[in-house]
């Protein structure tokens, strides 16, 4: 299992610095307000070359065309490192499964003609005649396929009806045997505690695990948490705790960075 | 004056492919070169569902380049509003706004493509109440602290209506200093009309296609790289209406004639002719002027070269003197 930081709002680009300097897979952006989803994506993509950018975006606030559009350049601003979580929101199970094939589709490398219980695309309507049959939404994203990973109220309805992964909150629930399951919960910094909880979430199953750090929690202390005991305890079966738990190597002589300095 | 550079589209075209990855990369470059230079704006262009991925969401792109700047400006130029839900708009335009301290500057165009009406649900017919609900929610926002509101426009109504409502124009590169002069004037009608004094208004601006150079060769590509750019207005089936006498330049049917004027429209040669021609606008009261050089067939080594020429041999003769 793999572990990444669900990013505070407001301080995207700092904790996804921070969350690429310590080898983190991943963050997740966009869980504070769900207008604004994109903005704190791009803003934790232009502080990072490699860290996987999952972005929260609420279903049914918007025509899901315009919402492609976004993160297709989101998706090129980051070279390809997007990875969608589908808030279904207010949708039920007929308007979730509807929008999210919109955005696939609109996303994918082929035209789009959709017609499906909510929406159609094009439109069609009478006052825009020259408007075609088809559309191709450009410009297309910079990976071959946008992963989308689903949440809220019907995402465990839309998951089991699209064969798309949703993201658990309580590791008792997962129940999709898929390649990839998404996982977010909260650390609380107790070593013995934390080390507990990611491990249950391992053996659950999940293959990546969002954590949320403590409010006011020391961001250098917390992450050397996170990065020198966590990540490591869960990325093999039977980790040896030697690893992570003997002497830290020393600095370069004169390097003012603290140990470990390449994260700071 | 202030200065900026445009319009980018972040495009990959038959005559000039790039990837679009490298596209929005070499923007946040060419921010980062233009704020250690000086410039004060950079404006984005939009269009929808064009092959060369013409950019389709202005503010995205936009909150790439206020994150990794500090004080360059960013502007969209123009966002096609009636395509939108204005309050979600607003938010995320504010939100951009807080994040980069007050850099965001919202243009917004009424767009005249069928298909991209249809492609986002929504009838040509509505463009027009959708443009001027959409309007009223950004003034609303704009008075709360949201970003400043630009328009797009040709013709005269609109202009007089933008200036009635106090909103600046960005003027196209298309239009030619007469025609800049005459909507000018339009404005500040309108500016008056709503019972403002004419000493108070803001700053206009004009997007220009311009190169300096004393080369002969290198103004005969620069001229090319301007009629390059154009093609894309006729794939496009754009068309400049005609404004009282000034001519339609329609770039669908009447394509070899509509680039072939728009090319005149560039100001070329040495410092001292651009900064004649730039203070010709000036004095009309455009005080923003955004060089247009992301153009078709440029090679980035000119267009860098350009945009430090333009900084170093124009801006400090015309910089500073604008109040608003």
């Amino acid at each position: 299992m793999r572990i990444g930081l669900v990013l505070a709002e407001g301080h995207e680009a700092e904790l996804a610095r921070l969350a690429e300097a310590h080898g983190l897979f991943g963050v997740m952006a966009g869980t504070g307000n769900p207008l604004t989803a994109i903005n704190a994506a791009i803003y934790a993509s232009t502080a990072t070359e490699f860290v996987r950018v999952v972005t929260r975006v609420r279903l049914g606030l918007e025509h899901p065309v315009t919402i492609a559009e976004e993160l297709s350049i989101l998706d090129n601003v980051n070279n390809g490192r997007t990875v969608v979580l589908a808030d279904t929101g207010d949708l039920n199970l007929e308007a979730g499964v509807d929008e999210i094939a919109v955005l696939r589709e609109a996303l994918s490398s082929r035209p789009i003609q959709h017609e499906g219980p909510v929406w159609k695309v094009p439109a069609g309507l009478p006052a825009n005649a020259t408007a075609p049959k088809s559309i191709s939404v450009t410009p297309k994203p910079a990976q071959l396929e946008v992963p989308f990973w689903l949440t809220g109220s019907a995402a465990r309805e839309v998951g089991d009806a699209s064969g798309l992964p949703v993201l658990a909150r309580d590791p008792a629930v997962l129940s999709s045997p898929n390649l990839v399951e998404p996982g977010v919960t909260a650390i609380s910094g107790n070593l013995k505690a934390d080390r507990e909880l990611v491990t249950a979430w391992a053996a659950a199953g999940v293959t990546h695990l969002f954590v949320e750090l403590p409010t006011g929690a020391d961001l250098a202390e917390i992450m050397t948490l996170v990065s020198r005991h966590l990540a490591p305890e869960v990325l093999m079966p039977h980790f040896p705790r030697v690893m992570s738990e003997s002497k830290v190597p020393l600095p370069w002589p004169g390097d003012v960075s603290k140990p470990g300095g390449r994260h700071q | 004056m202030r200065f900026g550079v445009g319009l980018f589209g972040l495009q990959n075209t038959a005559m000039l492919p790039a990837h679009w990855a490298g596209a929005y990369r070499d923007m946040r470059e060419y921010a980062a070169l233009m704020e250690e230079l000086g410039y004060d704006e950079l404006w984005l262009s939009e269009h929808h569902f064009f092959y060369d991925g013409y950019c389709p969401a202005l503010l995205p792109a936009a909150a790439s380049v206020l994150s990794v700047t500090e004080k360059l400006r960013v502007g969209t130029g123009m966002m096609l509003l009636p395509m939108q839900d204005p309050q979600r708009l607003a938010a995320v335009s504010q939100d951009i706004h807080n994040r980069s301290g007050g850099r965001l500057d919202v243009g917004v165009g009424l767009g005249y493509r069928d298909i991209e009406f249809d492609g986002h649900g929504i009838s040509r017919k509505q463009r027009l109440p959708r443009m001027l609900k959409g309007i009223e929610v950004l003034e609303a926002a704009e008075a709360a602290g949201g970003p400043p509101i630009w328009m797009g426009a040709q013709l005269i109504d609109p202009v007089k209506r933008a200036g009635q409502r106090g909103h600046p124009i960005l003027f196209s590169a298309a239009l030619p200093f007469e025609r800049c002069k005459t909507l000018t004037k339009v404005w500040e009608e309108g500016w008056v009309e709503a019972g403002r004094p004419l000493a108070s208004k803001p700053a206009l601006g004009a997007l220009r296609n311009i190169w300096l150079t004393e080369d002969p060769k290198e103004r005969e590509a620069a001229r090319d790289w301007v009629r390059a750019s154009y093609v894309q207005y006729a794939g496009l089936g754009w068309t400049l209406p005609a404004v009282g006498e000034h001519e339609q330049a329609d770039f669908a049917e009447e394509t070899d004639k509509a680039i072939a004027d728009t090319v005149e429209t560039t100001i070329t040669g040495s410092a001292e002719e651009c900064i004649r021609q730039l203070r010709e606008f000036e004095a009309i009261g455009i005080q923003h002027i955004a060089f247009r050089l992301m153009l078709d067939g440029a090679p980035r080594p000119a267009l860098e070269s350009q945009i430090r020429r333009l900084a170093d041999e124009v801006l400090p003769k015309l910089r500073d003197r604008v109040t608003a």
